[in-house]
């Protein structure tokens, strides 16, 4: 079962978080922001939940977590509320920032459509390699974070995080994106480099696998067994962090 | 210039190609490349195409030196000459027949006569089977619904035994297992507390031999405090001798330690590879589980029980711990010192015969995983993540052949890796 709260930080964190890796990688986006004449940050201040503010310029988009200076603001009342905002059933009212309103409905707006066209693609799309890519490297990230989110809001996935050792998992796509999942006393924090030491390695052979692994249509432990997937290190890391990935799934699957 | 050239596994590989495609998995659970941390890959033989005493030959026909011993079973050695001969004349007897043949009474009085805290012997097939069995019995008996586990705790791939995030378990499966950490008497009576007493037994392998870290042996005063606790409380204390049994004491692990379980359970040892297992216990516990529902198709084949009696006898006759506890430590005292030549730091922890492995330079255990790769593909099988177990044919000349080739694989090791001089 879902548990809103844990989604709540999976669509701040994983998802709007993937705007950072999207402005990156995508020319569409960067053509987009290539409007901004001067920074715009914009910050989510959901109650009883996650808070994080967005800076924009025309090179690109950071996320950093909590309430910071900004321009516009978006106090949101739940969680709940926040994950209608995120499914576009309820649209944010920002109680700071009316005179870059524009920037909301704009700029912002037109981000959020090309993440929803990538991270949702259309069959057609997919058929596009060079769009593929871009879907499945956006998909990674939005896991890597995932994956440190739901170890630490969701309760079947605190446990998991509860059998994880100290230390950095490398978890990436070999000549792709790879991202480092941070654990600490049992909490979570993805970064999206690789680690400079890790305890424990889990690499996808290339990224159609990981397509298909995003997907469903490929199981993890299978690909261990038939090598497509390489381990190495602290198993017992990897171990949880895959009982992690099976949380994903359900999240936003 | 590599002593002992590394193995190629281009039939091994083709066999498991095969394999994939009519196998989840290829070779699922802990003999598998997945739970079995086969790492790299190409390095494992995949399959065996035939075993003997303490050695099994793979489909290339290379040979290795088993300390893995098929997980635990063999116990005195592949195609043991006196089991076998006991479980072919039992075969031209019969086997799985509608009426038990009397070998099981035979097998359950050998048991009785053996295992210190045994006055009865339930027979089952796997490990698990007398782990659930344990379990429901402590609950009928005591009425109550909790189960103490101690941390790290692997008792059978049950659902009861599994964990709340394992994929097909439901929180309800597990919602009356409690976890208590290893030597710590009062946090077991914390447990106790905060369930108002609702605490039907305890469940515990003889000692902290886990996976992934240095596995901690218990002594007698432990068990004997936990022996006393069970007491107090009217828990059933219920060892889980699945893993360890027989190769630390013949009369059960439990005895080693100088106390007597409520229950008892037996499998991988019992039988030489001949598949059974058996739950035991103390006459108070006998009339709960003559009540339990509880039985399979496979249960009361004779052949195993021919096998098992064979196999206890045999046990006692080469003193089958003391064996094992001197190969054991001499195996282990010599790949630390083969660790040490190469600058290596090769911690061995746990019983001797049940001996765990790992190489401290690093706390990754990637050096480790890299050294037990290039152990296995030159002929001396070991795991990088569980216990060995030593077996009843293993002999001091295996044992030097063994540290030989680890030596050999340390020296791969070390020239992989300029940087840790």
């Amino acid at each position: 079962m879902k548990d809103q709260k844990t989604m709540a930080y999976l669509n701040m964190y994983a998802v709007l978080g993937t705007l950072e890796n999207l402005c990156e990688l995508d020319p569409k986006c960067k053509e987009i922001l290539s409007g901004i004449k001067k920074p715009v940050s914009l910050c989510f201040d959901v109650k009883d939940g996650p808070a994080a503010t967005i800076k924009f310029t025309s090179k690109g988009c950071r996320m950093e977590d909590g309430v910071k200076p900004c321009d516009i603001k978006i106090p949101v009342s739940s969680c709940e509320k926040f994950n209608q905002i995120i499914d576009g059933t309820v649209t944010p009212v920002p109680s700071k920032g009316f005179s870059k309103i524009g920037f909301l409905l704009k700029t912002f707006t037109a981000l959020t459509d090309r993440l929803s066209e990538v991270m949702q693609p259309s069959e057609e799309a997919m058929k596009d390699r060079e769009f593929f890519e871009l879907n499945v490297k956006c998909t990674f990230y939005t896991i890597a974070v995932a994956l440190a989110q739901i170890g630490n809001q969701d309760e079947i996935g605190k446990h998991s995080a509860s059998y994880m050792v100290d230390g950095d998992i490398l978890f990436g796509i070999k000549d792709g994106p790879t991202a480092t999942l941070r654990v600490k006393d049992h909490h979570l924090v993805t970064i999206k480099q690789a680690p400079e030491k890790p305890r424990a390695i889990m690499k996808f052979s290339d990224i159609d696998l990981a397509y298909a692994l995003f997907t469903g249509t490929a199981n993890a432990l299978e690909c261990v067994c038939n090598g497509s997937i390489e381990i190495h290190g602290m198993a017992s890391m990897i171990d949880n962090m895959n009982r992690l990935l099976d949380r994903v799934a359900l999240y936003l699957g | 210039m590599s002593k002992y050239p590394e193995y190629s596994h281009e039939k091994g590989r083709a066999c498991f190609d095969r394999a994939l495609k009519v196998i989840p998995a290829g070779i699922y659970g802990h003999l598998g490349p997945s739970e079995g941390l086969w790492i790299p890959i190409q390095k494992w033989p995949f399959y065996s195409s035939k075993a003997q005493g303490s050695y099994f030959w793979d489909l290339d026909g290379n040979k290795y030196i088993d300390y893995m011993c098929a997980y635990g079973p063999n116990v005195l050695g592949y195609n043991d000459p006196d089991v076998d001969a006991a479980a072919m004349k039992q075969m031209k007897l019969g086997n799985c027949t509608t009426a038990p043949s009397s070998v099981m009474v035979d097998c359950a009085e050998n048991l009785v006569d053996t295992v210190a805290s045994a006055d009865w012997a339930f027979f089952c097939k796997n490990g698990s089977d007398t782990t659930t069995l344990a379990v429901m019995t402590a609950r009928a008996h005591t009425h109550k619904r909790k189960i103490i586990f101690l941390k790290g705790y692997y008792h059978g791939d049950f659902q009861w035994a599994q964990k709340i995030d394992y994929p097909g378990i439901l929180p309800e499966d597990v919602c009356h297992n409690l976890v208590a950490p290893w030597f710590d008497i009062p946090a077991l009576q914390k447990l106790y507390d905060d369930n108002d007493g609702d605490i039907a037994g305890l469940i515990a392998q003889p000692y902290d031999h886990g996976n992934f870290y240095d596995n901690v042996p218990a002594n007698k005063e432990y068990w004997q405090g936990v022996r006393k606790w069970c007491d107090d409380h009217g828990v059933v204390l219920i060892f889980d001798d699945v893993r360890a049994g027989f190769r630390l004491d013949i009369a059960g692990s439990d005895h080693y330690y100088g106390i007597k379980a409520d229950l008892i359970c037996f499998c991988k040892a019992l039988a030489n590879g001949y598949n059974m297992s058996a739950l035991c216990g103390g006459e108070h516990m006998k009339s709960t589980v003559s009540g339990m529902t509880y039985t399979g198709s496979y249960w009361m084949s004779a052949v195993p029980f021919a096998a098992c009696i064979a196999c206890i006898d045999k046990m006692k006759k080469i003193d089958l711990p003391n064996h094992c506890r001197k190969l054991g430590t001499q195996l282990t005292d010599g790949l630390k010192a083969a660790a040490a030549n190469n600058g290596f730091d090769l911690v061995a922890s746990g019983e001797p015969a049940l001996f765990y492995l790992r190489i401290a330079n690093d706390d990754s255990l990637m050096l480790h995983q890299e050294w037990v790769a290039e152990c296995v593909c030159r002929g001396l099988f070991l795991a990088s993540h569980h216990n060995h177990f030593i077996n009843g044919s293993l002999t001091e000349d295996d044992v030097k052949t063994s540290i030989d080739i680890a030596e050999d694989a340390f020296n791969v090791v070390r020239k992989n890796h300029p940087e840790l001089k």
